[in-house]
């Protein structure tokens, strides 16, 4: 159905995509994941000449795009595509949005193409805003007045370019069901996605995309449980940490704390180990940038939290190369400890708190690890 | 009850006596002609212009970016002056042409930047989801981005409108006998030229008011589909 050899594309001088191959069958559903500006979008845009590519060849049903012969717009007819805001016309009501093309573009009579849209609304339960504008929906409802647009012509392929990207988190459950239930009906999909929990679940392969291309691929199961290439296992990883990187004495502790907010809640972690997680994090940096950093050079700590499932902890691994002290080495600390001198109350309270303290320092590598 | 009476008095010796109403009507009709004509001309060159602005030739680029500088430069009046004395002054035009011609050209240059602004107003976005439901340049062009430029555009080129209406008052100096001159002339003849100027002044006023009411009837019909 899509057949894509040794695509190609680079702006100016910046190449995005080389050699990239890759064969999509009908009624697969593949979505693509992989870090931000791996040309995810692009290739996807290349698909449908949105975007000219500049080597290879994509077949669409067997029609080379890039052929100028190929009635481009025919194509398209058949290539639904969703993208990231929406787009949905200003001017027309829900309604006129999705019958606009296929009674203009398609011809079919009106009546028809009405009775149409009613049914693919009710799909996606909007009957109600049939006569709404597209600035009277929340962003949740306008991606899924998208979808019916692009569903409204029958197309055979349906492209999604992040559909839930530019959503409120609360919204993004309601998007993603509607996909769902679509990928349920055997649609050919290409979804470019941040989403993996969705990925994974409704996915029959995963592109993972890097080094411009196409850097792994195979089952979810392979990519999220497997993956096999360096980049790959680095990637799966990381959606199972935390990082952040200081690298100013002002950082922006609130928003840090914020994040760590957003990944203990998908483990479920209480919340008194979410307040001595950020109260450890916030005392350890404190005591960093003041006795191991001398301004006006910049501090370069990297932090990472990682939730074990097994044992229910949390490790913190703080890395910087800035002098190596041990803070629960010095005598300040042994002295607070006896209930003596207070000055470092923080460090104390980090070692009340968590469960065990490892420091080392290698080649000006400061690190601690410390579990709670 | 004397200052009615002297009211009474002026409405008559102005207005009536000598059938200056007429005179002042068909000042009006002039103006109007001028402003509609003017308009008209001005629309389908600007059109043309704002078209080579986004054509692919440098050659209709330059020359569309160099007309809009000059002529919106240019005041109307030694623009008015220029045709008239110099440019179509062997041929004899009748001056009315020449004044809608000057407008028309005028017009053209400030209606270019109107509709380049409303255009680029429009989300490039909207125009690539058409492209992707099948239409072509063309059907993206007249089905998405025509209509919405169009609402941008609307309380902008009605501005112009009004300041085209005030701007043919200076027509007087190529012998037109528009609504200004007629009302110059009758205040000269009757020496009350307060009343005259003032009559003007409420005459222009009721053509800018009905330019908001004809405008406002357009878009009132488009939020009736909402």
């Amino acid at each position: 159905m899509i057949k894509v050899e040794n695509l190609s594309k680079s702006f100016g001088g910046l190449k995005v995509l080389e050699n990239v191959n890759v064969e999509i069958k009908k009624g697969e559903c593949v979505a693509i994941i992989g870090p931000s500006g791996t040309g995810k979008s692009v290739f996807l845009y290349c698909l449908n000449a949105l975007q000219t590519h500049d080597g290879g060849k994509v077949y669409i049903n067997g029609a080379d795009i890039s052929d100028k012969k190929t009635d481009i717009n025919k194509v398209r007819e058949k290539m639904g595509m969703v993208y990231q805001n929406f787009n949905l016309f200003s001017h027309l009501s829900v309604l006129e949005n999705i019958i606009l093309a296929p009674v203009k573009v398609k011809k079919i009579p009106r009546e028809q193409a009405v009775e149409k849209a009613q049914k693919l609304l009710e799909v996606v339960s909007l009957v109600d805003k049939m006569h709404s504008y597209p600035d009277e929906l929340s962003g949740g409802q306008k991606q899924r007045i998208a979808i019916v647009r692009a569903m409204a012509m029958d197309p055979e392929i349906v492209l999604f370019d992040e559909p839930t990207s530019a959503l409120d988190p609360t919204m993004v459950g309601e998007v993603l069901a509607v996909i769902r239930s679509f990928a349920k009906l055997g649609f050919t999909m290409l979804i470019v996605t941040h989403e993996m929990n969705f990925a994974r679940e409704v996915a029959h392969r995963i592109l993972f995309m890097d080094e411009k291309g196409i850097y792994e691929s195979g089952t979810p199961d392979e990519i999220f449980n497997n993956p096999k290439k360096p980049k790959t296992i680095a990637f799966v990883r990381k959606l199972k940490t935390f990082n952040y990187k200081v690298d100013s004495y002002n950082f922006d502790l609130v928003g840090m704390n914020a994040r760590l907010e957003l990944f203990c809640a998908k483990y479920n972690i209480e919340r008194k180990k979410i307040d001595n997680v950020n109260l450890a994090l916030e005392e350890m940096i404190t005591y960093t940038l003041q006795n191991c950093f001398e301004r006006p050079s910049p501090p370069n700590i990297d932090i990472t939290v990682e939730y074990g499932d097994v044992d229910k902890t949390i490790e913190i691994e703080i890395v910087h190369n800035g002098k190596n002290i041990d803070p629960f080495e010095t005598k300040s600390l042994k002295a607070a400890d006896d209930g003596g001198d207070m000055d470092e109350l923080g460090l104390f309270i980090v070692k009340n708190i968590s469960s065990s303290i490892v420091y080392k320092s290698e080649n000006g590598v400061n690190k601690y690890k410390i579990k709670i | 009850m004397n200052i009615f009476s002297n009211i009474q008095q002026s409405f008559y010796n102005n207005l009536i006596a000598g059938n200056s109403y007429l005179q002042i009507l068909s000042g009006l009709k002039t103006t109007l002609i001028i402003t509609i004509a003017g308009l008209f001309l001005g629309t389908v060159l600007g059109a043309a212009l704002c078209a080579m602005h986004y054509s692919n030739s440098k050659i209709l680029r330059f020359i569309s970016r160099s007309y809009i500088i000059i002529v919106r430069g240019t005041p109307i009046l030694l623009l008015l002056m220029l045709l008239f004395y110099v440019v179509f002054a062997r041929c004899r035009m009748e001056a009315i042409y020449v004044a809608v011609i000057a407008f028309g050209l005028n017009g053209a240059s400030h209606i270019a930047e109107i509709m380049k602004a409303a255009l680029q107003s429009v989300d490039p976005g909207q125009v690539m989801a058409a492209r992707t439901l099948g239409f072509t340049k063309f059907g993206a062009f007249y089905h998405i981005t025509l209509p919405q430029a169009g609402e941008y555009a609307r309380p902008v080129y009605q501005n112009a409108v009004i300041n085209i209406i005030q701007w043919t008052s200076v027509v007087g100096y190529i012998t037109i006998a528009d609504l200004t001159r007629v009302i110059n002339s009758i205040g000269a003849r009757t020496a009350d030229p307060f009343f005259l100027i003032f009559t003007g002044i409420i005459i222009y006023l009721l053509l800018a008011y009905a330019t908001h009411l004809i405008f406002s009837l357009a878009g009132r019909k488009r939020r009736a589909a909402r």
